[in-house]
């Protein structure tokens, strides 16, 4: 299982950066409904990168650190996306200065 | 808590770039707004408009349109224009880790290298801080 492997399970992970939340409130702020961020974050918390934890009547999930190798795949990506964006960027620069 | 993360367990990337030290240090702080992809690759996602650098504050974090802020780091070493360090938020409940970032002189270019560490298990971070806990606390009996 690649949970990694979408878009959208990555823009989850994301938003659960800044803390933890309800799926309704992920689900308003992503280009897809409700019942497939839930299937989304099922799969994250098979994977072991979410947790999921009741507050009253609402569910919040999390990044769970815990899954430490999972979270360190997740980061890894995460750099090279990042550090191939300055590579770019970097890049452009130079030209610029070249003309 | 930069002493115990397991070395074989940190992140390491490095990219060259044709640039000099300087100017590459400022295009990936000062500049991040040029090149960082916000929308896939921050907390706010298509509502992110800047990311900034508050050296003053030690604090490196997000900034919607609607003024709202998400924290990223806080700034634990700032030295332009060669490296910085950050304690990176992963999970905003739990502990940080450590991302350093260094800018080299690779004759007229620079090499960036990123490494991401502090990967510990949290129950051997636990174990580690509990085991000093059990020092000092005899040292407190002891006195």
């Amino acid at each position: 299982m690649d949970a990694l492997g979408d878009g959208t399970r990555r823009l989850i992970l994301e938003r659960l950066r800044g803390g933890p939340r309800p799926v309704g409130e992920l689900a308003a702020e992503l280009p897809v409904s409700r019942p497939a961020v839930s299937q989304h974050l099922r799969v994250l918390k098979e994977a072991g990168l979410v947790t999921e934890r009741r507050n009253g009547t609402r569910r919040l999930y999390r990044v769970d650190t815990d899954g430490l190798a999972e979270v360190r795949d997740y980061l890894e990506s995460f750099w090279t996306d990042v550090l191939a964006a300055f590579e770019a960027a970097a890049e452009a620069e130079a030209e610029k200065e070249d003309e | 808590m930069t002493m115990h993360a397991t070395e074989t367990d940190a992140i390491r990337k490095t990219v060259t770039v044709p640039l000099p030290v300087e100017k590459a240090f400022n295009l990936f702080t000062a500049g991040i707004d040029t090149w960082w992809p916000y929308e896939s690759h921050s907390i706010g996602g298509e509502k992110t408009e800047s990311a900034v650098f508050d050296v003053e504050a030690k604090r490196l974090y997000e900034r919607e349109a609607d003024g709202s802020e998400h924290d990223w780091a806080d700034i634990v070493a700032w030295e332009p224009p060669n490296r910085f360090v950050l304690n990176w938020r992963v999970n905003p409940t739990r502990p940080e880790t450590e991302l350093e970032v260094r800018f080299a002189a690779d004759g007229d270019a620079t090499r960036v290298e990123l490494e991401h560490r502090g990967w510990e298990k949290p129950e051997e971070r636990k174990s580690y801080d509990e085991g000093w806990e059990v020092v000092l606390g005899k040292l407190v009996d002891a006195t």
